[in-house]
């Protein structure tokens, strides 16, 4: 298959990268926190924004209603119900720290870049083994070069013409693997809320 | 059967798609601020008419353009900022409110017919469908909007720098916060019953007389219709701005252009909630189909979702002019104590329904019967617990 | 027709779900079932209902050690969910030891949380959730279902450390895990990521024979690195070990008990699932890494270990020391995986046992003493020469002096690396060797001053051993004792596994 370069795709995803970046770095460089907590926002919408140039558009919306419209919002909250300063607070911000942070997320970061770029180079990833329905990604390893990439064609077309959005993010993806082949974490993790929820009380609450 | 995605977009994209996207952006946006200088006038009458005053009567005929004259004189008031304020917090607030309100609009289908044909109409010779954008997950969309509206009130009142407006939003954002859960599980109900999270697809499944109100069996509209109002912050839930004792909630501050926009986002809010309990529960556009094609595409469908509309906004100022204003424990009680497990209890047996309605082999009546069974036994338990714990406190001295 | 059917089947299959096995999921549904009947009943009788928390919290317990019996006998291989959850006879071993190690705990806290009145039903709940947590994690071969088993298993724990709440280290105690338990967490999580960005999928399986067969990538590399770091910190091996000694010394001593048994174990069975189901063809990266990891804990551990004073940051410490005996065999996993694994998990069954037998006695006295301090065990022969006695077995037993169990999980761990035949292997049996005797002196140390010091204030009345504590430390005791003298029990489960798979991953083609 020929690659194909999306250029508006690809100028989305750069200004949206440089906003990420730099609202990151304000969340841990600003003096105060409540506006730590806006930039914080502005990286979660962001990263929002990506899955919706990725078309999934369930994990994005979900993005905005859990991170952006619940726990920030509950990190604003609690920020009011204590204490909720206005202006600079000095003691955010440790000075001698900061040489520290830089080499450690210098670092990291080149690491990080340095084994992705390393690993994938020029590589395609092929969706439809990515699209978590396992049973398609079999059939379609099975088949031969030319054949998959027939198929690729038919997908990129249907695309094209807008009546199926592609196997990746489509909400039915999402749901038919959670409520099939993830039930038990699903399952699980209702327990862990409930037990998150019984033991919040018991720390908050005043004897 | 409605297409996946909004047909306008299938195919290539030119420069008419484009312009016609702009056109229904353009139209949604004078719609809703003409509905919102309609609905400040009609809930100044009407309450005017319910109290037994005449209300505004002196800009045009019946003082229909008394908030033109409003919105005027605000905008050339002097803008003031608190010594205070986190300037650019607060001038950001207002606009953080008025754009989810703006957002939700977008995605309510105002007309098209559903009963008969698919929803679409013909715009400049493009199929397309009456709303301005069809998501896939349109109500997740809706929901998370609405929850992103939060940080206006709650920015707006932390950046005042003042205590009054502090101690509003403080509880206007723990109000919200609460009633969303109670709003999103009675929606819940209605996506089951759908199979779908488009606003389309919604009102799709609702076609004819097919609507959610007597096929989710009325109680997930009731919960819907609480917590809206709540989470409107409208009255007999407005706390958040209770005169008596916060001054005037959140805005206090505000003055100007910057309390104009508050005001308007909260009678646009009024609006697109209407918008929204109309397209889940009353089958939006759906009604009476008769006469001819014109007739049936563009006039009656739109006719019909907005005497709904005007039902609603009928019924929020109806709340204003009568209900009391409930004390905040009462509400935090309702939210919590009522409202969610009712939503959680009422959804188990739907599903119930649903899943046994699906399978031939299992006897509806007896998943009915036992569904309802759980339904109350769960609320029998919640009560008995809620009333050892009220005897628990009155015995160690802690009063309600 | 090929191309077909699947755009066929990308166009969305109709949603089947998919058959549930319910006697393989019994043991987790029992446990959640009767956490969520302590909430039910706690929240209703309040008062009242108090007393009855501990016994229902136990009965469930040995309530859901049913199914897995009969899974046991039944011994046939369950694999669910498309290989995501897998029930044979290691996740049934560890998930005995995980619900007969709850039941533990659960008597020693009967009294403990009784008397000092904290929240009791909570603390059950609690208890019994993260219990869920780690029978999960024992029959998990998926990245996901491990990582939220892991969630599960740490949040409850991160609670019942601060659970003394009017207590200022308590709450620094609480804070300290939670703060070190997400930060590990997010490392561990983005390790998983990339181990999902390179193979596609988050069953261990298949990852396995990708890894297997694609050989070294950096992006692999460091995936693995974060994850295993990441489940370093659970384990509490050196570097990653700074928060247990304040943790388990701030926290109420049942959960103490906790965080070093349970919680350790269920660290390890992740590392055991993820490297034996999934790493093990990365054996250039895995080996070496662990071996740092195994020398640096018991090296640290041990050391540090000489020079404490209370009971509990030496316990902690000796526990540092413990996981890196038990990460030594991880150290020659892909030369001889079945050698090593087994070796592994009869340690951690050995460990959990006389582990929770040292705890147990340690609260017993402290009901006494009222001190964490060393020094104020002296001379408890004199007054309970029976704590004194069971002591003494738990602690030559951590040391591994046979006949008590300690030395079969020592000799087993031992023959592994030596088995292996490596240059590695062979100096990492020297180092466990030089560390055994480093450890024997600080357990003997212990044992001497309860045998032969005076007692410090010269009282001589005896210690209240409650009901519960007594049936906890015999039971614990004759465990110890019986793994011991009769090693070749444990081997007979252990010999059972099947583990038919190891060659594929350690050895492709």
């Amino acid at each position: 298959m020929e690659t194909t370069f999306d250029l508006p795709a690809n100028i989305a995803f750069g200004v949206i990268a440089v906003a990420i970046i730099v609202a990151a770095i304000r969340v841990v460089t600003t003096r105060n926190i409540v506006h730590a907590a806006l930039w914080l926002v502005v990286v979660l919408g962001g990263v929002g924004a990506i899955y919706i140039l990725l078309q999934a558009e369930f994990v994005a919306v979900v993005q905005y209603l859990v991170y952006i419209g619940a726990i920030v919002v509950l990190f604003l909250f609690g920020i009011m119900l204590t204490r909720a300063p206005l202006g600079e607070m000095l003691d955010l911000t440790n000075r001698t720290m900061r040489v520290g942070a830089i080499i450690t997320a210098v670092i990291l970061v080149t690491i990080m870049v340095f084994s992705v770029v390393d690993s994938f180079r020029d590589e395609e990833v092929d969706f439809i083994a990515y699209s978590g329905d396992v049973a398609a990604a079999q059939t379609f390893a099975d088949l031969s070069a030319e054949e998959q990439e027939t198929v690729l064609d038919e997908v990129a077309a249907i695309g094209a013409e807008g009546t199926d959005l592609g196997p990746v993010g489509r909400t039915e993806t999402v749901s038919d693997s959670i409520f099939r082949d993830y039930l038990i974490p699903f399952e699980v993790i209702s327990a862990l809320l409930l037990a998150a929820l019984i033991g919040a009380i018991v720390i908050a609450r005043r004897d | 059967m409605t297409p996946l995605v909004d047909p306008l977009l299938s195919g290539p994209i030119g420069l008419q798609e484009i312009l016609v996207v702009v056109f229904k952006v353009v139209v949604a946006f004078a719609f809703l601020m003409v509905a919102v200088m309609f609905m400040v006038w009609f809930e100044r009458k009407l309450i005017g008419d319910m109290q037994n005053r005449i209300g505004p009567n002196r800009a045009g005929p019946w003082g229909i353009l008394q908030t033109l004259a409003d919105g005027v004189k605000l905008f050339f008031k002097e803008d003031l900022l608190p010594d205070n304020a986190d300037r650019f917090v607060f001038k950001l607030a207002p606009y953080l409110a008025l754009i989810p309100a703006f957002l939700i609009f977008t995605v309510v289908p105002v007309g098209g017919n559903y009963s008969t044909g698919d929803g679409t109409v013909s715009l400049f010779g493009e199929e397309t469908l009456l709303q301005v954008a069809d998501p896939p997950v349109g109500v997740l969309f809706v929901l998370a909007m609405s929850s992103v509206a939060v940080y206006g009130v709650m920015l707006a009142g932390w950046s005042s720098g003042s205590k009054y407006p502090l101690l509003g939003s403080v509880r206007a954002t723990a109000q919200m916060i609460s009633y969303e859960a109670a709003l999103s599980l009675s929606v819940l109900s209605v996506i089951l019953l759908s199979g779908t999270l488009s606003t389309s697809g919604i009102v799709a499944e609702q076609s004819q007389w097919n609507w959610n109100l007597w096929l989710t069996g009325f109680i997930p509209f009731a919960i819907f219709l609480i917590s809206g109002t709540a989470e409107l912050n409208r009255p007999p839930f407005d706390l958040v701005e209770a005169e008596q004792e916060l001054v005037g909630g959140f805005h206090t501050e505000y003055s100007a252009v910057r309390f104009a926009l508050f005001f308007l986002a909260e009678f646009m809010n009024t609006v697109t909630m209407s918008a929204i309990i109309v397209t889940l529960f009353l089958g939006g556009p759906n009604g009476p189909m008769f006469g001819p094609e014109w007739l049936q595409s563009w006039v009656l469908p739109s006719l019909w979702f907005f005497l709904k509309l005007f039902v609603f906004l009928f019924v929020f100022v109806w709340f204003r002019a009568t209900l009391p204003r409930f004390r905040y424990d009462q509400l935090m009680d309702m939210g919590w104590k009522l409202l969610i497990p009712a939503a959680l209890g009422w959804f188990l047996i739907l599903a119930g329904i649903q899943v046994a309605s699906d399978n031939d082999d299992i006897n509806l009546a007896l998943v009915v019967i036992v569904g309802v069974a759980i339904f109350f036994a769960g609320m029998g338990l919640l009560m008995l617990a809620m009333r050892s714990s009220r005897r628990q406190r009155q015995l160690s001295g802690v009063t309600d | 027709m090929t191309v077909l059917s699947v755009l066929a089947q990308l166009s969305g299959p109709p949603f089947e779900s998919l058959p549930i096995d319910w006697h393989a999921l019994a043991p987790e549904v029992v446990l959640l079932s009767v956490a969520v009947l302590i909430t039910l009943v706690d929240s209703i009788g309040l008062e009242r209902a108090r007393p009855l928390m501990p016994g229902l919290a136990g009965l469930g317990l040995l309530g859901a050690l049913i199914p897995v019996i009969t899974l046991a006998v039944e011994g046939s291989d369950r694999v669910l969910f498309g290989g995501a959850y897998v029930v044979d006879d290691l996740s049934l071993l560890l998930k005995a030891v995980f619900l007969l190690s709850g039941y533990v705990i659960v008597l020693l806290s009967t009294n403990y949380i009784a008397e000092g009145d904290y929240w009791e039903g909570e603390y059950y709940n609690l208890l019994l959730f993260s219990l869920l947590g780690m029978v999960v994690m024992a029959s998990a071969r998926d990245l996901i279902t491990i990582f939220v088993a892991l969630e599960l298993l740490s949040i409850p724990a991160y609670m019942l450390a601060a659970w003394r709440k009017g207590d200022r280290r308590s709450n620094e105690a609480g804070m300290k895990y939670l703060l070190m338990g997400v930060f590990a967490s997010a490392v561990m999580l983005y390790g998983m990521s990339l181990v999902y960005g390179v193979t596609g999928t988050t069953l261990l399986e298949p990852i396995g024979l990708i890894f297997a067969e694609v050989g070294t990538a950096s992006v692999i590399t460091l995936g693995v690195i974060f994850v295993i770091i990441g489940f370093s910190f659970k384990v509490s091996a050196v570097p990653f070990h700074t928060w247990a000694p304040d943790t388990y010394e701030g926290a109420p001593t049942p959960v103490a008990a906790f965080l070093a048994v349970a919680s350790k174990i269920a660290g390890f069975v992740a590392l055991i699932s993820l490297i034996y189901f999934g790493f093990l063809g990365q054996s250039d990266l895995i080996e070496p890494l662990l071996f740092i990891l195994a020398t640096l804990s018991m090296f640290v551990g041990n050391l540090i270990a000489l020079r404490q004073t209370n009971i509990i940051r030496m316990l902690a410490y000796s526990g540092v020391a413990q996981a890196g005996f038990m990460l030594a065999p991880f150290a020659v996993a892909a030369s001889d995986p079945e050698t090593s694994l087994k070796a592994v998990v009869t340690y951690l069954v050995i460990y959990a046992a006389m582990n929770l037998g040292a705890f147990a006695v340690v609260i017993a006295l402290a009901r006494k003493t009222r001190s964490g301090e060393i020094s104020s065990f002296g001379g408890a022969f004199q007054y309970a020469p029976a704590l004194t006695v069971a002591m003494s077995v738990f602690l030559f037993s951590l040391a591994g002096i046979p006949p008590l169990g300690g030395w079969f999980a020592k000799f087993s761990v031992f023959a592994a690396v030596v088995n292996a035949g490596t240059t590695a292997g062979y100096v990492m049996a020297v180092i466990v060797a030089v560390n055994s005797v480093i450890a024997l002196y600080y357990y003997a140390q212990v044992a001497k001053t309860m045998w032969m010091d005076p007692v410090p204030d010269g009282d001589m009345t005896p210690v209240g051993v409650p009901p519960s504590l007594g049936w906890a430390i015999v039971l614990t005791a004759a465990l110890t004792l019986l793994f011991g003298v009769l090693p070749g029990l444990l081997g007979d489960v252990t010999d059972s596994f099947d583990l038919g798979h190891l060659e594929l991953l350690a050895f492709p083609g």
